[in-house]
């Protein structure tokens, strides 16, 4: 799986990658189980601190995406719990989102689609 | 006897140059991934843009090719000169005027940064990284590295031996000549494996969507850096042991001499073979290349020097000419500089002493004949 970092970007850069890594579980390119690189070894590859990318694990470790013991680093959770229900940050972000795309004219069709392009 | 001492810096600087020419200089501006260390864009290839472009080129690839010819030439008159010490001082001269090839390329990249102002092409700062390929992509096989790397330190110590009498051998050579050439092999062993381990860890390229092709070329560039190493090491190690046979029971100055060229040799069409597969690895892998990558060329002093203090790796891939090199914002890289600088500093100035002073040494080891 690629992930892309954008250095100019206003998101730090610990969350671009943990919300790439999130969309990779969620689409299937990372699989139940799948083993992640060290800390060491993702940091050494983008070029970053380590803490970092420390952060970045621990942040989707905390959210339930990954596991990480010191025998087997840092893998992908195989049963990801499904509460069924968008958390309340995702709820408030996506407000943001609709509202910006109503205030740029964009119809209710169009973002039903790319949800749908999306899911 | 001498001509051969000729022949051997001429075999070293030619050939090093014309490749620098060749790697550096080239004239299919718009089919490669770089021009003179500037990652090339679309838009210097529309109208005033390309224009711009191409006389940049053709005005550095001149002055280039103006450089190689003067090295060449100058070569070819030392090489029927007589081994005296002047000549061995134009020798010497010789191979740091072979660096300033280096200025055309500076340069150019100096013109092409500018014209990337003035076409207003943004520094984009994507980086990508391949998660399922990171740190687990090796070429590098530590034992064959390690075991003529060993046999060196192995022979090394045998020298030594032999010079301070512990190893009874009838000697044909200077007391401690052989400690001497061995030390200076021994140092380019130690050298060597650093500068092996230091490519197998370089960042992993990211050229494409697919992890496959990514890994394949990564792996491919890989192992031609450490085929390099490991054939050059092999070269030294057996060089050495060859040698110190040969010092010890042949009185024969043009037999070591023979041996140093074929040793020259031997390293020449070792780094050879290896630029040609790189570049066969880059043109295979350029169709595959889908993605724009990372356009750092600020971080690029002059095209040749990195310095990136918001990037944790210290070594890095060249730009001008072939191999790695290291990032300046790194403390480690920093250190290395200084001693590189050092090391620079202190060889012009001992070639003006030894100008000065008419202590050129002639590359040999002084047989006894008895």
């Amino acid at each position: 799986m690629i992930i892309k970092i954008d250095e100019y970007s206003d998101l730090p850069i610990y969350m671009q990658i943990r919300n790439q890594i999130v969309m990779g579980i969620s689409s299937g390119e990372l699989k139940g189980g799948e083993q992640l690189p060290t800390v060491r070894a993702l940091a050494l590859e983008i070029g970053i601190n380590t803490m970092t990318v420390s952060k970045t694990y621990q942040l989707l470790k905390s959210e339930g995406y990954i596991m990480t013991d010191r025998k087997n680093g840092a893998r992908v959770r195989p049963d990801i719990s499904k509460s069924g229900e968008i958390s309340e940050g995702n709820k408030s972000e996506l407000k943001r989102i609709v509202s910006e795309a109503r205030l740029s004219g964009v119809s209710k069709e169009q973002l039903k689609e790319l949800i749908d392009e999306f899911y | 006897m001498t001509w051969v001492m000729n022949l051997i810096m001429f075999i070293c600087i030619v050939p090093s140059t014309i490749l620098m020419f060749a790697i550096g200089f080239t004239d299919k501006a718009g089919k490669k991934k770089m021009i003179f260390g500037v990652r090339d864009n679309p838009k210097f290839h529309e109208g005033e843009a390309e224009k711009k472009l191409k006389a940049t080129v053709k005005s550095c690839r001149r002055n280039a090719l103006i450089i190689t010819i003067a090295v060449c030439i100058a070569s070819i008159i030392l090489l029927f000169m007589p081994v005296t010490d002047t000549t061995m001082t134009l020798w010497m001269i010789l191979v740091f005027a072979m660096l300033l090839i280096a200025v055309p390329f500076g340069k150019g990249n100096t013109e092409l940064k500018d014209l990337k102002k003035e076409l207003g092409i943004t520094k984009s700062g994507l980086v990508y990284t391949d998660l399922t390929n990171a740190n687990v992509i090796h070429s590098l096989k530590l034992t064959w590295l390690l075991i003529p790397n060993a046999l060196a330190l192995i022979a090394t110590i045998a020298a030594v031996l032999i010079d301070l009498g512990i190893i009874n051998v009838n000697m044909v050579c200077e007391k401690y000549a052989l400690t001497s050439l061995s030390l200076s092999f021994l140092f380019i062993a130690a050298l060597i494996v650093p500068i092996a381990i230091m490519m197998d860890n370089t960042r992993n390229m990211v050229i494409s969507k697919d992890s496959n092709i990514n890994a394949n070329y990564n792996r491919a560039k890989k192992k031609v850096w450490a085929d390099l190493i490991i054939s050059m090491s092999w070269a030294n190690a057996l060089f050495l042991v060859s040698y110190l046979i040969l010092v010890m029971f042949v009185k024969s100055d043009i037999v070591m001499l023979a041996g140093i060229l074929v040793y020259t040799l031997i390293i020449l069409a070792i780094v050879i073979a290896g630029a040609a597969n790189q570049k066969s690895i880059e043109s295979r892998y350029e169709r595959d290349t889908d993605l724009d990558l990372l356009d750092d060329d600020d971080n690029w002093i002059l095209g040749m020097f990195y310095y990136n203090p918001n990037d944790s790796r210290l070594n890095v891939e060249k730009r001008f000419g072939y191999g790695g090199t290291v990032n300046i914002a790194h403390p480690a890289g920093k250190a290395i500089m200084i001693v590189l600088a050092i090391l620079l500093i202190s060889s012009i100035a001992y070639i003006i002493w030894a100008a000065s002073t008419g202590h050129i040494p002639d590359g040999t080891v002084n047989i006894i004949h008895r």
